[in-house]
């Protein structure tokens, strides 16, 4: 069971948090002028990393803030864990 | 003319289901509060404006360092960086409600009573953190979770704020009402060894 | 009579003899012994058969690693099937069976599988039991009851298991001196420490050696570092506790035994308990497994692990055999051969190796003991029991063919084929091992986490390195997490020298291993070195494969004691070295745990949460029968006097469409929304144009995924300028809000927009049909409910009956309908006046069933129901709901081609031709005459008889149905022919929608 870092709440179970997906996928401005091909991108394709990946969680037992963590797929080790309204980011050293 | 406010809280019928087994010498009591009221508030802790407004209205500090409980008047407790829960007499809790609406009316802030949805229980006596830690994943070691720390988290399979208010141990426990009988239910059975004991305020 | 025990020594309470029963017959023992070693004390040697070839099998090892003794333990709801009798702690009364072999494990009728041993070789299932496919059923059957393996008892568990979540600065797994060490060092400088162990008492390998720590004996030092330990509040001592599990982040899983060493009816409390331990660090000392050899019928009863044999007479008082043959290729054997010299055993020493051993053969020699070095056990006489052995002269050439060999009369095979590491934990972890080609071991490699490893664990066999590397670990590991360690010296032992193990896996025999007796390395399996060498004929070369084609350490052993030893058989024959070979993967369980401490209290009505409104005691006290919706508990119908779900719904559907019918709608997630840009944020939200409501009005709203698929609807009302109320589905509030809170968080962090939950602080109570105005009127309501003051969709605060309300004029059933939002701690006693207030017009209490047949009649769909996250609002018939003005969630993808299709499925209305109600999920076709498989062109979501239109109806998805209204298709019922049904407009009753608007 991981051990993630919630940037308000420190560090807490994984049962208290809930997965998001890939982070910085953006939401295109302008919806309708993208081809059916781009938006299909958006919608449904993602990096699939081997290694460092940087996702959306969570705290939804918590805080219920969204946040980002780097973690790595192979190890899941998690390098650290971000903020994504101000961009600082939480991790150590 | 409203009718005098006497709030069910929904846990009588396990009361009553309880009242024949009273244990001895409880390792750990419940005391169910059925006379508070709850507040939410929201509004953005870096808004100076929104934390003197509300903090007039309280008398007492609006916590901004998480997972903190401001035991004063009222128990004030962070929820989130916007987010936190006012728990205060119920008698008051309408009044209050529409002073600190009022009080945030023209910055970016929202203000709900949710008294009805929500039943504090208070878990007292030596044996609480052992009953609390199998269900509950934090470190509720006095040198890791201290008076005045707070946090929502789970026990067993229910969401929870839960803090420490005194050394005794005290904690107190705010549920969601309609997960309260189901924590009730779990307390007692997870409890049977230490020996818990149930009343209403 | 216990004829093979000692007269004084070892742990146990000679003043305390226990009985215990066997297979059914009387045994005793005493306080202090191991099922195993009172077994052992009564000269049982069978304990059991082989998997496959069903071989006569007797005690092998002392612990974890046990292949052969696995047993039922006690009767009836209380039993637990296949425990390893070495690691059942005795008490009064205690049943045992084995659980392999039938009827019994002394006399076996599957046998004569032995005779057909070559039969059964590697593959034998996939090969045999493939053809004919359709009887693989009938094989199952067979092989199953055949393979023995214990009954899990068919009662409930009457016992208590809990959970114990806990966090610590270090975990130390393992008390021997290797782990005691490190707690005392870890404890002494403060840290939190918890220190588990799956024996009842510490100690591991030093409980009952004749050793001396400093100036005192093993045992004296062991009592006092126990002692030490426990008075420190910062240490938390688990005995009976295995560490069973290493996940990831330093998350580690323990299952404690806690009764279930004592006699069933002294047992109280917790019987287990499952520790979830969080730990800063960990300190691995589970110690190392002897290692067997592979020698023809090495299986035999009476050939044991050599520690085991000392274990047995150290610490039980238990003398395995009387003329014993002590077989080795390492030192450590010469130990037991010295404690079977002592509890007078006549032993002879077969060493591999031409030099024999250090200090200790200078000891064996002194005791008398006749060493025959260079020489190795090439095979085993006797059946039932061990009666001699063939040992043969050997050079150390692994292919060599004996030629002559001499006979040895003994009941006792002492074997030790050297030592492996306990690498499982660290290998949970993530940590690689590394081929030791000194010590001939896999030892611990770098560690994945934050875990170090001492000990016999780490490969280090003398006493004075355990105890070193057990103070270093621990210090080490409690000043990482920032405590100041005190230095402790390592107290004094003596050692003497050791000569190297000689690496020897398969023994030589006379012939090669397919013509020889069985050369057995997984006891369990019955895998043999044959069956290691067939599949790599056969073109296996990974060792995962080899594995699963021969199921080498494939039991509930896991190959503790086979599977290094079978990896070096396949490394032979591959011409590999051992790590060019590699591994198998070690995974949790390191031995198997009991389901129910997985379950702990997770059990029976606190499986799940039971969710309850405020009305929920009256609905139990009206004797309403609860349906599952989520986790919520709804009363699903309101049975009268006997009647039956279907009587029960017709007369609540009457009720509701001509007088007065009442609901708990509870459940229904509710948000209160707010903020300057919360107009905006709702358009981008809702499908429909949220900024032209007007306040005070309500509208019905869906959202969609950024597929474009329905993801929940419910009724949504404009409080204010800038507050709305929204409702969800009761199944979808928690997901609705953190996919709201979402947008806001990640996409939209500029809008001001704030989201409160308000599910649990409001009740719902719908009041339904034409009286319904009327019977609120005589509650007492403070404003005008006269349809033009208070119109269809509209919300206002009122007070009723003097309770502060919410009241909405939505309805989800076409009827006249309200709907009360109250504070839920009012709420029973606001439902008890509509029903008092209701009585004169018959008020009638309905359920979710009748909520259903209601909803359907007017061709509302449930989301989740009616849909499956392939549903589009325009495949509901909602493009009235799709703003074109604006952009929302989905929308754009509303416009992909696969979206477009006009086969999609459509949601229509079905009627059958007799009166069948069709079961929900039906498959409907075109053609029933078609050709297998007959292509489907779409199912049914939801299906009720109408008591109020005399007929059933149905909802369905079609695809292009819309278009198909009138037309026939078919619906696939089991049993009987296909019935025409017909495609019908989705709204049965009252279509123009004239009854909620009066």
């Amino acid at each position: 069971m991981l051990l993630i870092e919630c940037p308000w709440c420190g560090e807490r179970a994984e049962t208290e948090f809930s997965y998001g997906g890939e982070a910085g996928i953006a939401r295109p401005p302008d919806p309708d002028v993208l081809s059916d091909a781009e938006w299909a991108d958006y919608l449904f394709n993602r990096s699939n990393p081997r290694g460092a990946h940087r996702e959306l969680w969570n705290h939804a037992q918590g805080c219920r803030r969204w946040f980002g963590v780097e973690r790595d797929t192979v190890t899941y080790r998690i390098a650290g864990s971000f903020r994504l309204s101000d961009g600082s980011d939480n991790r150590e050293g | 003319m409203s009718r005098p406010l006497d709030r069910r809280h929904g846990l009588e019928p396990l009361l009553a289901e309880l009242s024949g087994s009273r244990t001895a010498d409880p390792g750990a009591s419940v005391t169910i509060r059925n006379d508070l009221g709850h507040i939410n508030v929201r509004g953005r802790a870096a808004d100076a404006g929104f934390v003197q407004s509300v903090e007039q209205v309280l008398g007492q500090a609006l916590p901004v360092k998480p997972n903190t409980v401001s035991l004063d008047q009222h128990e004030v407790f962070w929820l989130g960086p916007d987010e936190w829960l006012i728990v205060t007499p119920a008698a008051a809790a309408a009044e209050l409600a529409g002073r600190l609406q009022k009080a945030t009316s023209d910055t970016h802030a929202s203000v709900n009573d949710i008294s009805g949805g929500q039943v504090v229980l208070i878990l007292q006596g030596a044996k609480c953190r052992d009953l609390l830690a199998k269900g509950c994943t934090l470190d509720l070691h006095p040198g890791a979770f201290a008076v005045g720390d707070c946090a929502q988290s789970g026990i067993a399979r229910a969401n929870v704020l839960l803090a420490l208010v005194d050394e005794m141990p005290t904690f107190m426990i705010v549920i969601r009402r309609s997960f309260s009988d189901y924590l009730c239910r779990w307390l007692t059975h997870a409890g049977r060894d230490e020996g818990i004991a149930f009343k209403d305020s | 009579m216990q004829p093979q025990r000692l007269p004084t020594g070892g742990r146990i309470d000679r003043s305390k003899p226990l009985s215990f029963r066997f297979d059914g017959r009387k045994l005793e023992g005493y306080a202090g012994d191991t099922l195993a070693s009172a077994l052992l004390a009564n000269g049982v040697s069978i304990v059991g058969r082989s998997f496959k070839l069903r071989r006569p099998r007797g005690i092998v090892g002392s612990g974890a690693e046990e292949p052969n003794a696995i047993m039922q333990i006690g009767k009836g709801a209380h039993a637990q099937p296949n425990l390893r009798a070495t690691q059942v702690e005795l008490y009064e009364g205690l049943v045992a069976r084995t659980t392999k072999g039938w009827p019994g494990a002394r006399f076996d009728l599957g046998a004569i599988n032995d005779i057909f041993g070559k039969v059964f070789s590697a593959g034998f299932y996939y090969k045999t039991f493939m053809r004919p496919k359709s009887w693989w059923h009938l094989y199952e059957r067979f092989i199953r009851a055949s393979a023995g393996f214990g009954r899990a008892p068919t009662e409930t568990d009457p016992d208590h298991y809990e959970h114990r979540n806990a966090h610590c600065d270090v975990l130390i797994a393992g008390g021997g001196p290797a782990g005691l060490s490190a707690a005392l060092a870890a404890g002494r400088a403060g840290a939190r420490v918890i220190l588990a162990d799956e024996q009842d008492e510490f100690g591991g390998s030093l409980a009952g050696a004749k050793r001396n720590i400093g100036d005192a004996p093993a045992d004296e030092w062991l009592r006092r570092t126990v002692e030490s330990l426990a008075a420190l509040d910062n240490v938390t001592l688990l005995p009976r506790s295995t560490v069973f599990g290493y996940y990831d982040h330093n998350f580690l899983a323990i299952a404690e035994r806690c009764t279930d060493h004592l006699p069933e009816a002294d047992r109280a409390g917790v019987r287990q308990r499952l520790w979830r331990v969080r730990a800063k660090q960990v300190v691995l000392a589970q110690g190392a497994f002897e290692r067997p050899l592979a020698f023809c019928n090495n299986d035999r009863p009476g050939v044991m692990l050599a520690s085991a044999v000392s274990q047995y007479i150290r610490r039980y008082a238990v003398r395995p055999g009387r003329r014993a043959v002590v077989f080795t290729n390492n030192d450590s054997a010469y130990e037991t051969a010295i404690d079977l010299a002592e509890a007078g055993s006549s032993v002879v020493i077969v060493d591999s190796r031409a030099d024999g051993a250090g200090s200790l053969g200078e000891r064996a020699a002194k005791a008398g003991i006749s060493v025959i070095a260079g020489h190795i056990v090439t095979d085993v006489v006797g059946r039932r029991r061990v009666r001699g052995v063939r040992v043969a002269g050997w050079s150390g050439n692994p292919s060599y063919l004996v030629e002559s060999s001499i006979h040895i009369d003994c009941d006792l095979v002492a074997v030790s084929g050297g030592w492996s590491p306990a690498v499982h934990l660290h290998s949970h972890a993530g940590g690689r091992n590394a081929w030791d080609t000194e010590r001939h071991c896999f030892v611990p490699g770098e560690a994945a986490q934050a875990n170090v490893s001492a000990g016999a664990c780490n490969g280090k066999w003398s006493l004075r390195e355990c105890l070193r590397e057990g103070i270093e670990s621990g210090r080490a590991a409690a000043s990482r997490c920032g405590f100041e360690a005190p230095e402790i010296d390592t107290p004094s032992t003596s050692e003497g020298h050791y000569n190297p193990l000689q690496p020897l896996w398969r023994v030589p025999a006379d012939a090669e291993p397919e013509r020889c007796p069985k050369q057995f390395l997984d006891f369990q399996n019955d895998t043999s070195v044959a069956d290691i060498r067939l599949a790599v004929r056969e073109g296996y070369r990974n060792v995962e494969h080899v594995k699963r084609y021969t199921a080498l350490g494939f039991g509930t052993d896991q190959g503790k004691l086979g599977n290094i030893i079978g990896m070096a058989v396949l490394a032979e024959c591959l011409g590999k070295s051992i790590p060019e070979v590699g591994t198998t993967t070690f995974r949790p369980a390191y031995t198997p745990v009991a389901f129910a401490v997985g379950a702990g209290e997770s059990v029976g009505d606190l499986y799940d949460p039971v969710r309850k409104t405020a009305v929920h005691e009256w609905h139990v006290a009206a004797g309403a029968p609860m349906e599952n919706v989520g986790q919520w508990h709804r009363p699903w119908y309101f049975p009268r006097d006997g009647e039956d779900l279907h009587a029960a719904v017709a007369r609540e559907c009457v009720a509701a469409r001509q007088s007065l019918g009442i609901m708990d709608a509870s459940t229904l997630g509710k948000i209160d929304a707010r903020g300057r840009d919360v107009v905006e944020f709702l358009e981008r939200i809702y499908t429909h144009n949220v900024g032209k409501m007007k306040i005070g009005r309500c509208a019905y709203g869906i959202m969609l995924g950024e597929d474009g698929m329905v993801m929940d609807d419910g009724v949504m009302a404009r409080l204010g300028e800038q507050r709305f109320y929204l409702t969800t589905t009761t199944g979808g509030a928690a997901n609705v809000l953190a996919w709201l809170e979402a947008w806001l968080q990640t996409e939209w962090p500029e809008l001001e927009v704030f989201l409160t939950s308000l599910t649990d602080h409001f009740s719902t109570i719908a009041m339904v049909g034409p009286n319904s105005r009327r019977v609120l009127e005589r509650i007492g309501c403070t404003i005008d409910l006269d349809k033009d003051s208070f119109p269809f969709m509209a919300v206002r605060d009122a007070e009723l009956g003097g309770y502060p309300v919410q009241l909405f004029r939505v309805s989800f059933s076409g009827e006249l309908a309200f709907e009360i939002n109250i504070d839920s701690g009012s709420a029973l006693e606001m439902w008890k006046t509509v029903m008092a207030a209701g009585e004169e017009f018959g008020v009638t209490p309905y359920g979710t069933e009748t909520m259903h047949v209601l909803r359907a009649e007017k061709g509302f769909v449930i989301v989740g129901q009616d849909t499956d996250g392939s549903v589009t609002p325009v495949d509901l018939g909602m493009n009235w709901l799709l703003s074109k003005d604006k952009d929302f969630l989905g929308k754009r993808s509303l416009a992909r081609p696969d979206c477009l299709r006009s086969d999609r499925k459509q949601l229509v209305g079905l009627l059958s031709s007799d009166n069948t109600v069709l079961p929900e999920g039906t498959q409907l076709v075109e053609a029933p005459g078609a050709p297998v498989p007959v292509p489907m062109c779409g199912h049914v979501t939801s299906s009720y008889m109408s008591a109020c239109l005399g007929h059933p109806i149905a909802l369905a998805l079609v695809a292009g149905g819309r278009a198909r209204k009138g037309e026939t298709i078919y619906a696939a019922l089991p049993g009987r022919e296909p019935l025409p049904v017909t495609i019908a407009a989705p709204v049965f009753y009252d279509p123009k929608g004239e009854r909620q608007h009066v």
